[in-house]
C-alpha cells in the first residue's frame, strides 16, 4: 500500500496535530511515513495544508496535484482549494463547517451541495457539531481522526488523552 | 528509541548526540524548532539571541575556545550574520562549530528565496545537505566531528521540506556537553591584514583538502547509462521519479555540495542530469569540473519554487527522451475564495492598527512596515513597504528624508531589538521626524512565541535614554490610546521623532495560560436589533472573527472570538454584547 493524503483547514483548527496523529498510527503499524508541514505565516488564520505519505518505502514528502488518494478537509472552503490534489478515484472527507473568509459570505449547505454533486466520492462529517457537544471546538480534529482512521484501517494513535479518545471513538462510530 | 521527528528536531537530537554545549539562534521559519528542542536540555547553554549576528558570535566564540557549538537561523538570517561568517573560515575553530541554515523555497513565510549554499562557496565553508530527517540527525552528529577534524566551521543547509517534514528517526542518548578553554594564538585569531593574508593562503590549501573529503559523502546507487547527480531534498523526488518513469539510471547523491568533489567527474560519463533544490549551485560547479549538464541552467527543471515528484519526473523524462504523462488535477466545483493569513482574532496589533488609523486620519501616512505578525497589517492597507528585518525604521527614515511624507514605522518588539537599535541613533542624530510604533506583544510571535528581550528590557528604557519622546499605550483600551497617540502625532508634525509603545501580550500565549488555569474566555455576540450594518467592525477594524452577513449586519463566529472587546469599543451603536466575564481574563492576558 502507498497512500497520499492531503489534510487542510484553517490556521488554529489543529491540522498539524491531526496529521501527526495519523502519522503516529501508521508508524505504529510498521509503515514508513513522511509528513510535510507548513509553519509560520499559514498558521495565522490562513489556509493550512499538510501532506502525509504512508507506505513501505516513502521518499518524497509532498503529494503532487492529481496524486492524492484522500483529501481531508477540516473546513469546507479549504476542501475546494485542495480539490486539485485528488486522483480521479480519490476520496474527499469534509468537516461540516465553514469559517468565513474575509469579504464574501459563503453558505455552508450550498457549498457542501456543490461538493456532493462534483462526482468525487465524498463523506461529509459533522466534526464541529460533535466537538461542541463534547464541550469544546478543540476536539474537532480528533473526531475527524476517528472517522478517517476507520476509513484508512488504522488504529487509535497511542498519544491521545482521555477527552480526545472520546472524540476519536465518536468519529469512528460515524461510519 | 524511534520517534516521529521533524527534521529540525532531528538536527537537535543529532547535535545532542555529538555533545553540543552551546546553542544559539534567532527564531525564523523554517529553522525555529532546532533551538526549541534544545531548550529542554538545561545542562547546556541554549539562548535566543537578539539577532543572527549576535547568535553567531556567541557560538563562534565558544567554538574558538574549543566547545562544541551550533547556531541556527533561516536563510535570510545568514545575511545578518554574514560578517562574522566570512571571518570564521579564516580563523577556523577548535571545537566543532555547526552553522544550521534553513532555506524556504517557494517562500512559504519569507521575503526571498535565497540559496544559502552560495555563502558556503563565497566564505569557503563546506555545506552538508541532508535529504530527510534521518539524514538530518546523522549529518548534524557527523558535522561536529567533521568540523573538529578540519578545525573549520561546517554549514548544514536544510530546506522547508527537510526541516518541517516528520519521519521515523532512531535516536541515541545525548552525549555530555563538551565545553572548552580558550588558548591564545594571535597569529591565527587576530585578523589584522598581515595575519589575514597568511590565513587566506592556509584557507585555500584547506579548501583543496575539504574538496577531497567531500568525496567520502558521495552515495551511488542503481545502474544504467544515465547519470543523475542530486543532493538534499531533491534526492527523494529523483528516487520516486526514476521508479515512476521505469528507467535505468545511476543516482549519484552528494552529501557535501559545497565544495563539489572532483571525484564526481570520474563517476559520471562526461554528462549528467542535475536535480537540486534552489539555485544551480551544484550544476555550476559540475560544469567547472568539465561535466556537461542538463539541469536548471538549460531549463530542464524550474528555476524557482520547490520541486515535487512531477516536476522532477518531467525534467528527467525530457532529459533522457522518454514519454511521461503527468497526472491531471481535477477542477473544484466552485472556485475557492482567497484566504490570506490575517491577524488572529483578539491580536493586539489589530487594535493598534485601528488606533493608528484613527489618530493619523487626514495625514495620509506612508506605512513603513517590518517582518513579523504586524506585516499582516497589509490586509488593512497599513503596510506600504516591507523588505527585511528593520526595514520599518531604516527605510521609513529614508522615505521621510526624501519627501515630505508623514511616515509611521511599525515594528515588533523582537524585531526592534534585532534590527532597530543602531537605526534609532541615526533617527536621533538627524532628528528625523518619523513616528516609530513598537508593537510590543512580549514574544517573537509569528514563529510560535519565543521570548523577546522586551521581557527583561522594556523598549521605553531605550528610547527614553536616547531622548526620544515616548508614549506607552494598552491597545485594548482603544479610546484612551487614540488620545495619547494623537500627542505623538503632533510632535512628528512639528518636525521631531516620537515613539509609541503599544503593549499587550500575544493573545495566543494568553489563551494557553487561561486554559492552564481553567479560566473561561468570554465571548461577544451581535445584537441584531442594535447592529446598523455600518461595517466599522468588519471593514475598518477587520477582526477576523467578525464577518459581514448577507444582510450587511455583523456576525461573530463563536469558535473564533476571544473576548478582547475591541469591537465593543469601536461600535457606535453598542451592538456587541458580552457573554461571560471579562476582568479576570484581561488580567491573565496582561500578565501572559
Amino acid at each position: 500500500m502507498e497512500t497520499g493524503i492531503v489534510i487542510v483547514g484553517v490556521g488554529g483548527q489543529g491540522v498539524l496535530t491531526l496529521a501527526r496523529w495519523l502519522g503516529e498510527a501508521a508508524m505504529a503499524e510498521g509503515y514508513d511515513v513522511r509528513i510535510a508541514e507548513v509553519h509560520g505565516m499559514s498558521q495565522r488564520g490562513g489556509s493550512v495544508e499538510v501532506h502525509v505519505r504512508i507506505g513501505r518505502e516513502v521518499y518524497a514528502p509532498i503529494v503532487e496535484e492529481g496524486g492524492a488518494d484522500f483529501v481531508i478537509a477540516l473546513e469546507a472552503l479549504e476542501a475546494l482549494r485542495a480539490y486539485r490534489y485528488l486522483k480521479p478515484n480519490g476520496i474527499l472527507v469534509v468537516n461540516k463547517r465553514i469559517i468565513q473568509p474575509p469579504g464574501k459570505w459563503y453558505n455552508l449547505n450550498d457549498t457542501l451541495d456543490a461538493i456532493r454533486r462534483s462526482g468525487i466520492k465524498t463523506y461529509i462529517v459533522p466534526c464541529y457539531d460533535i466537538a461542541l457537544e463534547l464541550g469544546s471546538v478543540l476536539y474537532e480534529n480528533s473526531v475527524m481522526l476517528g472517522f478517517v482512521s476507520k476509513l484508512l484501517g488504522l488504529s487509535m494513535p497511542p498519544s491521545l488523552d482521555e477527552n480526545n479518545r472520546k472524540a476519536f471513538l465518536r468519529g469512528m462510530s460515524l461510519i | 528509541m524511534r520517534l516521529l521527528l521533524l527534521g529540525n528536531e532531528a538536527l537537535a537530537y543529532g547535535s545532542l548526540a555529538a555533545g553540543v554545549a552551546v546553542a544559539t539562534a534567532y527564531p525564523g521559519t523554517p529553522s525555529t524548532e532546532v533551538l526549541e528542542t534544545l531548550e529542554e536540555f538545561k545542562d547546556r547553554f541554549v539562548y535566543w539571541a537578539a539577532n543572527e549576528k549576535t547568535a553567531f558570535e556567541l557560538s563562534y566564540g565558544a567554538a574558538l575556545a574549543g566547545a562544541r557549538a551550533l547556531v541556527a537561523m533561516k536563510h535570510v538570517g545568514l545575511n545578518v550574520a554574514s560578517d562574522p561568517l566570512h571571518s570564521a573560515a579564516y580563523t577556523g575553530v577548535e571545537g566543532g562549530f555547526l552553522i544550521i541554515t534553513a532555506d524556504d523555497p517557494w517562500m512559504y513565510s519569507s521575503q526571498n528565496e535565497q540559496d544559502t549554499r552560495w555563502y558556503g562557496l563565497q566564505a569557503y565553508i563546506p555545506v552538508l545537505e541532508p535529504s530527510n530527517p534521518v539524514e538530518a540527525y546523522k549529518m548534524a552528529k557527523d558535522g561536529f566531528a567533521l568540523s573538529e577534524k578540519l578545525k573549520h566551521p561546517v554549514m548544514l543547509r536544510s530546506v522547508t521540506r527537510v526541516s518541517h517534514v516528520r519521519a521515523p528517526v532512531e535516536i541515541e542518548h545525548p552525549a555530555p556537553p563538551k565545553w572548552g578553554r580558550f588558548t591564545k594564538d594571535v597569529k591565527r585569531f587576530c585578523l589584522v591584514p598581515t595575519n589575514a593574508r597568511e590565513r587566506k593562503k592556509a584557507l585555500l590549501e584547506k579548501w583543496e583538502k575539504i574538496q577531497d573529503i567531500a568525496s567520502e559523502y558521495i552515495q551511488t546507487e542503481g545502474s544504467g547509462d544515465v547519470f543523475i547527480v542530486t543532493s538534499g531534498v531533491a534526492y527523494n523526488y529523483v528516487k520516486e521519479a526514476v521508479r515512476r518513469l521505469n528507467i535505468k539510471a545511476v543516482i549519484v547523491k552528494l552529501g557535501i555540495v559545497v565544495p563539489t568533489p572532483r571525484k564526481v567527474a570520474d563517476i559520471v560519463d562526461k554528462s549528467a542530469v542535475v536535480v537540486e533544490e534552489g539555485d544551480p549551485v551544484l550544476e555550476l560547479q559540475l560544469r567547472s569540473l568539465g561535466i556537461s549538464t542538463r539541469g536548471k541552467l538549460n531549463g530542464y527543471f524550474p528555476k524557482f519554487g520547490e520541486l515535487d515528484i512531477n516536476k522532477v519526473a518531467m525534467g528527467i523524462a525530457k532529459a533522457v527522451g522518454v514519454p511521461y504523462n503527468p497526472p491531471q488535477p481535477p477542477r473544484p466545483p466552485l472556485e475557492p475564495p482567497p484566504r490570506p493569513p490575517v491577524l488572529c482574532p483578539g491580536c493586539p496589533h489589530m487594535a493598534t492598527f485601528y488606533i493608528l488609523k484613527v489618530a493619523t486620519a487626514g495625514l495620509n501616512p506612508v506605512w513603513s512596515g517590518d517582518i513579523g505578525c504586524y506585516s499582516l497589517g497589509i490586509n488593512m492597507g497599513q503596510q506600504d513597504v516591507i523588505t527585511h528585518m528593520g526595514s520599518s525604521v531604516g527605510l521609513g527614515s529614508g522615505i521621510t528624508v526624501a519627501g515630505r511624507h508623514f511616515v509611521v514605522a511599525t515594528i515588533g518588539d523582537s524585531t526592534f531589538y534585532h534590527a532597530a537599535l543602531p537605526q534609532l541613533i541615526d533617527v536621533v542624530g538627524k532628528s528625523i521626524p518619523i513616528l516609530i510604533v513598537v508593537m510590543d506583544n512580549s514574544y517573537t510571535a509569528m514563529t510560535g512565541g519565543q521570548p523577546s528581550p522586551s521581557r527583561f528590557l522594556p523598549a521605553e528604557k531605550i528610547t527614553e535614554a536616547l531622548g526620544l519622546p515616548t508614549f506607552v499605550i494598552d491597545p485594548v483600551d482603544v479610546k484612551r490610546s487614540i488620545e495619547i497617540v494623537k500627542k505623538a502625532v503632533e510632535i512628528v508634525k512639528n518636525g521631531k521623532p516620537a515613539v509609541v509603545i503599544s503593549r499587550r501580550p500575544c493573545v495566543l500565549m494568553a489563551i494557553r495560560k487561561a486554559r492552564r488555569l481553567g479560566v473561561q474566555i468570554p465571548k461577544y455576540q451581535v445584537d441584531l436589533e442594535k447592529c446598523k450594518s455600518c461595517g466599522l467592525c468588519y471593514n475598518l477594524l477587520k477582526c477576523s472573527a467578525i464577518s459581514k452577513r448577507p444582510d450587511g449586519k455583523a456576525y461573530v463566529d463563536p469558535a473564533l472570538c476571544v473576548g478582547c472587546g475591541v469591537c465593543a469599543e469601536v461600535c457606535p451603536f453598542n451592538a456587541f454584547k458580552l457573554e461571560g466575564r471579562k476582568e479576570i481574563w484581561l488580567e491573565i492576558w496582561k500578565q501572559a
